[in-house]
């Protein structure tokens, strides 16, 4: 089992998602794209970054001068603690029937998938 | 056994009670109508109406009931709470009391239905709710604005299927496919890394799918639907109906891509790759039910085979539960005639004579026929759109995206030339075999329209292309915009020298060329678009314009067009031969436009320099005129019209002020 990490905050988890967008991102870069949606200070993006390499969601490459930050645990990892918290599910299940989108709220299933590729590779030879 | 047991007796709750045994009916009947329309209709968009329609039925056949069977409740009903209240004091209502326990009946436990129905009501309002909170919250939580490249083609695609709205795309790291939310500024969700992780074409046509959810207002559709399921959350026949609406909806969206961009099998790629991206993080995975993606896939690519097997389950659920409406309606009408038993005697028939007829939105019957209506209504919209099932086109579309397949060529000369290349051209391009021989075909074609072949711009080809694109911004319908009427005039004949716009009654246009080369002067094209859908047809084809031409009249020679252009101090002198007119009257129609590529603003085109129209007898040797004009290139039009023949003869001669 991992070790506990602290579950992210929503700001924290917005940097996240800009880091795991854009891959390893000076802070500079990570403000660009905050700001893209909200006006926010460069400090405090920095300060995030630091707080967050400190709780070691963020590892920090030190190399260059400008220090470049990147995520430290894949998406999925940090999905599936989010999904732990058992409200959160709950809202989540009663949110899923009101989303309108290209795919239906369930997983395929292997054999649907397999099923999927098999009727594209029928279709291409087809084709052909 | 307190409140509750008051509150049962109250007539509110015992109309309640009888709504829900009759909904129970009225929502069998409504699904068995949907099925069967659902057996004839083909097309996703009018299923999808079919679907509403009947969702909507349900809701106010509900609705009705409940008012009819309230109003119809006798006080009596109020009488007899009160009586058991009030049991031992009551010397009145005395008959009645000792009625009530004597007599074991299930009508009298109708009302009972009420409490539990509206716990169940609460329960889904309240989950409808968080859910709604839920999805406002995904779109502030954990989220990133995409780059600017794929905002601008959110933008583009916007603007290629008109939608309105200013849309936003945002990357999720909570969101595991690509979802829509929000109606009034309508954000769209992509799970993060998709961008980068998916071919760019494939991106296209998930936003593409995405903007036509927000097209057609499904967000707050299926809100109101989900709302509605709630309400009558006891009937399977809600829960079927729910499903159909929501396959339709994305069929109705896979339709529109498809039109839009083209190409099933790239849709079908791109959909099946968003499915192996889905991360694999679910908790609690329910079980897949039928794969609606499997069946979406199949329907993009395969034609549909006969009759839906999926209603046979639907049919048995639905005739059970009429059978047990049908059982409860005895229970009520062999109940005793007598008035003290409040709810039974007067309400099926006064609940169903009013309900069959005048009422529009009740169950029966009605549905069926607005669907079909609306249907028509639909098709006649958009029948590329709405009609990609039938058979035989099916097979066309199919055909021609096999032959695009392997030959890129075919989309070129069926899409992109379509209005210019000559039948001459069109032949030679199909008798070529192999792609390099193709492509110097295509080099070649734009070479020998290029105004100014020593250099490397081809004005003529960039000119053909802008007109295609803004065809397509400007005229799409349901259908590309090149492709409409008015896309077609454009890129053939370029933008009118004047337009007039009529909103009403009927929303038309009239464009006026002053000259068309090969066809005439003052050419009108009319355009109207009665139905109001945005694709305006021609009434008249500027080429059905030279009819007179196909009357042959005897005697009349063919009248040329020609002139030679002689540079006369700052300007030129033009003149125009006059052969093989005979002694008839011509007029003769020219003008100066500065040639395309010596401006480089956007539309609209330079007005013309100078037209000038005369009308000469012949014989006569020719006609001359001087025109001053400013340093530039220039194209000269000429049209020779034989006033008694009517035979035309078009020329154009480039040529530059230096």
């Amino acid at each position: 089992m991992a070790e506990m990490l602290p579950r992210p905050t929503d700001a924290e988890l917005e940097i996240l998602t800009v880091l795991w967008s854009r891959g390893p991102a000076t802070v500079r870069q990570v403000h660009d794209c905050v700001c893209a949606r909200k006006p926010t200070q460069y400090t405090t993006v920095l300060k995030m970054l630091q707080i967050m390499a400190e709780k070691g969601l963020v590892r920090r490459d030190e190399k260059q001068r400008a220090h470049i930050y990147q995520v430290a645990r894949p998406r999925e990892w940090t999905q599936r603690q989010l999904a732990g918290d058992l409200l959160q599910r709950a809202f989540d299940g009663s949110a899923r029937s009101l989303l309108v989108g290209a795919l239906s709220a369930q997983k395929a299933s292997k054999e649907e998938l397999s099923e999927l590729h098999r009727l594209l590779e029928e279709y291409e030879k087809g084709a052909r | 056994m307190s409140w509750l047991e008051i509150w049962v007796h109250t007539p509110g709750a015992a109309a309640l009670g009888s709504t829900l045994a009759h909904s129970l009916w009225e929502g069998a009947l409504v699904a068995i109508v949907l099925a069967g329309a659902l057996g004839v209709l083909r097309s996703s968009r009018a299923r999808y109406a079919a679907g509403c329609l009947a969702m909507l039925a349900m809701l106010c056949g509900f609705c009705l009931t409940f008012q009819l069977v309230l109003a119809d409740q006798p006080v009596q009903g109020g009488a007899r709470a009160l009586a058991i209240s009030l049991a031992p004091v009551e010397q009145g209502s005395g008959t009645i009391i000792a009625n009530v326990p004597a007599r074991f009946h299930p009508v009298e436990y109708l009302p009972w239905l009420a409490p539990f129905w509206i716990a169940g009501v609460m329960f889904f309002q309240v989950r409808c709710v968080a859910g709604w909170m839920a999805a406002r919250r995904l779109r502030r939580r954990g989220v990133c604005a995409a780059t600017a490249y794929w905002q601008d083609c959110l933008q583009r695609l916007a603007a290629q299927v008109r939608v309105s709205p200013p849309v936003t795309l945002l990357e999720s790291c909570l969101a595991e496919v690509p979802v829509v939310i929000g109606y009034v500024r309508p954000v769209i969700l992509l799970p993060v890394g998709l961008l980068t992780g998916l071919p760019a074409d494939q991106i296209e046509a998930i936003l593409l799918h995405e903007l036509a959810h927000i097209r057609r207002h499904d967000y707050l559709v299926n809100l109101l639907q989900t709302v509605v399921e709630g309400l009558v959350f006891y009937h399977p026949a809600v829960w079927w109906i729910s499903r159909v609406i929501r396959a339709e909806r994305e069929n109705c969206c896979d339709d529109l891509v498809v039109a839009t961009q083209g190409d099933a099998l790239a849709y079908a790629a791109a959909l099946t790759a968003l499915e192996d991206n889905r991360g694999a993080v679910r908790q609690a995975v329910l079980a897949a039910t039928g794969g609606s993606l499997v069946t979406r896939v199949r329907r993009l690519l395969v034609p549909p085979e006969g009759p839906r097997a999926a209603l046979t389950p639907v049919l048995s659920a639905a005739i059970l539960t009429i059978a047990v409406a049908a059982a409860m309606a005895a229970w009520q009408t062999s109940a005793p005639p007598r008035p003290p038993a409040p709810p039974a005697p007067p309400a099926p028939p006064a609940a169903m004579a009013p309900l069959d007829a005048p009422a529009p939105p009740a169950p029966p019957a009605v549905p069926a026929i607005s669907a079909v209506a609306q249907d028509k209504q639909v098709s006649s919209q958009s029948e590329t759109v709405a009609r990609p099932m039938t058979g035989e086109e099916r097979k066309q579309k199919e055909e021609k995206l096999r032959k695009e397949l392997e030959n890129p060529f075919r989309k070129w000369l069926n899409e992109d030339v379509a209005y210019i290349i000559t039948d001459a051209e069109r032949a030679t391009l199909k008798r070529l075999q192999t792609n390099e021989e193709r492509e110097h075909f295509v080099e070649q074609f734009w070479l020998r329209r290029d105004p100014t072949p020593d250099t490397v711009e081809n004005e003529f080809k960039e000119e053909h292309y802008r007109r295609i694109a803004y065809s397509n911004e400007h005229f799409a319908a349901a259908i590309p915009g090149w492709k409409t009427d008015r896309g077609r005039i454009y890129i053939t004949y370029g933008p009118p020298d004047e337009k007039e716009t009529h909103p009403s009654p009927v929303p038309s246009e009239q464009w006026r060329y002053h000259l068309i080369a090969g066809i005439g002067a003052n050419i009108v094209v009319e355009f109207t678009d009665p139905n109001r859908t945005g694709e305006y047809r021609m009434t008249a084809d500027p080429a059905m314009l030279r009819a007179p031409d196909e009357m042959p009249v005897p005697s009349a020679g063919t009248p040329t067009a020609g002139a030679t252009v002689k540079a006369k101090g700052q300007g030129v002198s033009i003149s125009v031969p006059l052969t093989a007119c005979g002694d008839h009257r011509v007029e003769v129609y020219t003008r100066v436009v500065i040639k395309a590529m010596t401006y480089s603003g956007p539309v609209p085109p330079p007005p013309p320099v100078q037209v000038f129209k005369a009308s000469i007898q012949c014989p006569a040797p020719y006609i001359s005129s001087e025109i001053p004009l400013p340093n530039g290139s220039y194209t000269f039009e000429i049209v020779v019209k034989d006033m008694v023949t009517g035979k035309l003869a078009g020329h154009t001669i480039e040529f530059e002020v230096k």
